[in-house]
């Protein structure tokens, strides 16, 4: 996830750092008001936690490991804004050290792992728990209303019998709630990191796809990153969806449990969570549009369809178009947006639309599956407490 | 991975035999923290028989935590030899996932602080760890876990969190997890660093009961009140080592 | 007193187990603790102040980035090997393995693009050379510096207070958390003696402690802070 140095070309180096200002001195600001004054060293804690984090080797099928990035658990124990700067500070530091990472992509990194990752994952994680949370309140009233109904309708019970059953059926529905709350926790923070870290491969493969499109030298050749989005997209995608998404999630999930087993009054979504404040979901949004917005870049980029990666084909389309296209003219070179497009007829205008269209699906499909999920834990089991 | 009783009665021939012979041998320990670092152990020769209980003294940094770290296979020493109940403990045997392991069943270390042993969310998960991880049965496991909580009279810390408690719980916690898996021999680096009298003397007894059943004791100790009449011989680790 | 499971012993033999995260994770983190603890670092005394190092590296990473000519890129190579070559074997070992390793690793990742066109081999070449030059650079500025020279530099650079202030707690819990978890895997690798069926438990439980531990350290430190006469003003560091 790392990008090193020299993959990306200086402007979008410099793009990028420039795009991470404006959140960084909203996180800063953020932290300043959300943390009381002894909490500020807290940073450093969270900075050193996210750094040694990105160290662990997790464990994999059989003997095999692999790193995590943690964003979304740091946002889950530190929150989100603090998470921020500690993800920013731990980049940093390891670009400085190991040279894990460059130092001119810092501002990328950063935009990827210390924005795009944590803000996503909590913003994922909190809509699910506040959405489950509302079914499931509205289920455990009709529970407790059923279970007052069948008690009064007993008759042999006398008053104080009667009471203490009803007591005993509240605590057993709270217990209840509890342990399924606890799970549903669980799985809303594994979903929140998985699809958090797959946001930040998909921007990182952006990044990487949109090198050789804008910066070429004059015989038509990338200079940077060589892989166009055709090849970017899928080359990040594919490892992220099956292997480091889960493995993300697996460390999150697990750091996330002990810890709400153990100390839970440390952990800031739990204060959050209690707050109950109307919190803006901004830059969550504001990060899906720019996503579904962008998804047309595929299109600017290769000329084919989504899905459609065939080797033979970007050598062609690419590659050989392009070297058609750049041909010595020395002067046509670097900015070749304009000329790439006449190669485009009203056919993939409709392409685009069809991407904008495929990225909103996509979206709507995950919202959907969280609603799917939420049916069951409606408090359907309560009735047998 | 079953502890049958073909097994123990082989077991019993082999630790029969084994009563001559020393369960600790170290012949001419030389180790040091990097090439350029100066020698923390110099020719250092140690030999410990089975059941003997050995308190090592010697003050701060003189090297007691690494020849520890050394009799636990942490730390290989840079030349030297170190027998473990017969068994040459070097680089290729601790390569050996599975020999390595049973050497650290054998053998128990409780470390001077006991918050880095801790890692389980409850004090009852801390002690079935190693009897867990021996693969037992989980009735056997409870079983082992009960027995220890006991014997620590900590029943009632059961499902708490091993960190939240105080120093001196953690350190029985600690002591108990190690007991866990059942080793011949146990290095206890300052076990009573930080308890109150009641629960020293607590340790004492049953370190005296360890030392009972046959079990080999290493102790590091600055408190020479609690383990002076435990400990069948004295050593200092300065005079141990030869310049 | 003693359990009677206690009195024989256990005659254990070891289940396989393809559990190395442990291992792999305490040599990652010795790796680490050796970059920051020990200060064997090349030239201490007579090196140039790390404010002027830390802009000058910079400045050559930013130069290797822009520059279109493999001659320039020459120059700054030749440069590079010409001053490492005044160092001592073991040092510049230490300072070129990091490089050749990320550089043959973007070799491996151009090769694709390389098969594909070949026109842009040599672009794709330079860009692995690029690569080589600039973890040169970046190696042998930390081959030089201590760390607590470097927040010293930056605090020279007028760079907010409250972010060399947290900096420096990263680097100082960095070494102490560092130090927790990597004791913590040891003594569970001591205790690991079979087969870990809850591998993500107890990772759950190594890093778990670790963040109640950093939130501990925190509060002590700040109650610390505040009976040496601190004020709550960032500023004053």
């Amino acid at each position: 996830m790392h990008i090193p140095e020299n993959y990306l070309s200086p402007t979008t180096c410099v793009l990028m750092a420039t795009a991470m200002l404006p959140v960084w001195a909203h996180a800063v600001k953020k932290v300043n008001e959300e943390l009381p004054r002894e909490k500020i060293p807290m940073l450093g804690v969270g900075a050193a936690y996210s750094f040694l984090g990105m160290m662990f080797n997790v464990p994999l099928v059989g003997g095999t490991t692999g790193h995590a990035v943690g964003g979304t658990l740091i946002a889950m124990l530190f929150g989100p804004n603090a998470a921020c700067i500690a993800v920013s500070i731990a980049l940093l530091l390891q670009a400085l050290i190991f040279g894990d990472g460059g130092v001119l992509a810092f501002g990328a990194n950063c935009f990827n792992m210390a924005f795009v990752l944590p803000y996503a994952g909590y913003g994922i994680y909190k809509l699910i728990m506040k959405f489950v949370a509302k079914r499931h309140e509205k289920g455990l009233d009709l529970a407790g209303q059923k279970a007052s109904l069948n008690l009064s309708q007993k008759s042999g019970l006398n008053l104080s019998q009667k009471a203490s059953l009803d007591l005993s059926q509240k605590s057993g529905l709270d217990a209840d709630k509890k342990s399924v709350s606890r799970k549903v926790e669980y799985l809303a923070a594994g979903i929140g990191s998985y699809i958090a870290i797959n946001l930040a491969a998909f921007c990182a493969a952006v990044e990487f796809g949109i090198q050789p499109l804008l910066f070429k030298d004059s015989l038509g050749n990338a200079i940077y990153c060589p892989y166009d989005l055709s090849v970017s997209i899928p080359a990040m995608m594919i490892p992220h969806l099956l292997v480091a998404g889960l493995v993300e999630a697996a460390f999150t999930v697990a750091v996330y449990a002990f810890v709400c087993k153990t100390s839970p009054d440390l952990t800031f979504s739990k204060i959050d969570l209690a707050k109950k404040s109307k919190k803006s979901y901004i830059p969550v949004y504001a990060l899906v549009a720019v996503l579904i917005a962008a998804s047309p870049l595929g299109l600017l980029a290769s000329g084919t369809a989504w899905g459609e990666w065939g080797a033979d084909e970007i050598a062609e389309t690419s590659y050989a178009g392009s070297s058609l296209n750049y041909t010595p003219s020395g002067l046509e070179n670097g900015w070749s947006l304009e000329s790439l497009m006449p190669d485009y007829t009203l056919g993939s205008l409709n392409e685009a639309f069809a991407y904008i269209l495929s990225a909103i699906i996509g979206v709507s499909i995950l919202i959907i599956a969280f609603k799917l999920f939420a049916i069951p834990m409606k408090g359907k089991k309560n009735y047998d407490s | 991975m079953k502890l049958c009783s073909a097994g123990a009665s082989l077991g019993t021939i082999i630790s029969f035999s084994g009563v001559f012979m020393s369960i600790i041998e170290l012949k001419d320990i030389n180790f040091s923290y990097g090439p350029s670092e100066e020698r923390v152990i110099k020719s250092l020769s140690l030999s410990i028989e089975r059941g003997e209980c050995i308190l090592l003294e010697g003050p701060n940094g003189s090297g007691k935590s690494t020849l520890f770290r050394i009799l636990n296979g942490l730390s290989l020493p840079d030349s030297g030899t170190y027998y473990f109940d017969s068994r040459l403990i070097d680089k290729k045997y601790l390569k050996s996932e599975r020999d390595a392991k049973v050497f650290h069943k054998e053998i128990g270390y409780l470390f001077q602080n006991p918050d880095i042993m801790l890692f389980c969310a409850s004090v009852y998960d801390e002690i079935g760890f190693g009897p867990r991880q021996m693969g037992l049965d989980d009735v056997e496991v409870d079983k082992r876990v009960r027995d220890l909580l006991k014997t620590f009279d900590i029943e009632k810390l059961a499902d708490k969190a091993p960190y939240h408690l105080s120093g001196g719980q953690k350190k029985k916690i600690a002591f108990a997890a190690v007991m866990a898996l059942n080793p011949k021999a146990y290095i206890l680096d300052e076990p009573f660093a930080g308890l109150d009298r009641e629960s020293c003397e607590m340790i004492g007894r049953l370190i005296k009961n360890l030392k009972l059943m046959g079990k080999t004791i290493i102790i590091a100790s600055h408190d020479e009140s609690d383990i002076g009449e435990l400990a069948d011989r004295r050593l200092n680790i300065v005079e141990l080592m030869q310049d | 007193m003693i359990p009677d499971w206690m009195k024989e012993d256990d005659n254990y033999v070891s289940p396989k187990d393809g559990g190395t995260f442990v291992i792999k994770t305490i040599k990652s983190l010795a790796h680490l603790m050796a970059r920051i603890k020990v200060q064997k670092g090349h030239e201490k005394k007579r090196s140039m102040p790390v404010l002027l190092k830390l802009i000058l590296t910079l400045l050559a990473i930013l130069t290797i980035a822009i520059s279109k000519e493999s001659l320039s890129l020459m120059a700054i190579g030749a440069v590079l090997l010409l001053y490492l070559a005044t160092w001592p074997g073991e040092d510049i070992a230490s300072c070129l393995k990091g490089a050749v390793i990320a550089a043959l690793f973007t070799a491996l990742v151009m090769t694709p693009a390389m098969l594909m066109n070949p026109a842009g081999i040599r672009n794709n070449l330079s860009l692995v050379l690029r690569v080589f030059l600039s973890v040169t650079c970046l190696n042998i500025f930390n081959h030089t510096s201590q760390w607590n020279h470097i927040s010293l530099a930056m605090r020279k650079l007028h760079i907010p207070r409250i972010f060399i202030f947290t900096l420096d707690m990263t680097l100082k819990y960095i070494v102490l958390l560092g130090n927790l978890i990597e004791d913590l895997l040891t003594s569970m690798s001591l205790r690991m003696v079979g087969k870990n069926t809850k591998k993500y438990g107890s990772l759950g439980g190594v890093m778990g402690v670790t963040f109640v531990r950093g939130n501990e350290l925190n509060q002590m430190m700040y109650e610390a802070m505040q009976c040496r006469g601190f004020t709550g003003d960032y500023n004053q560091f």
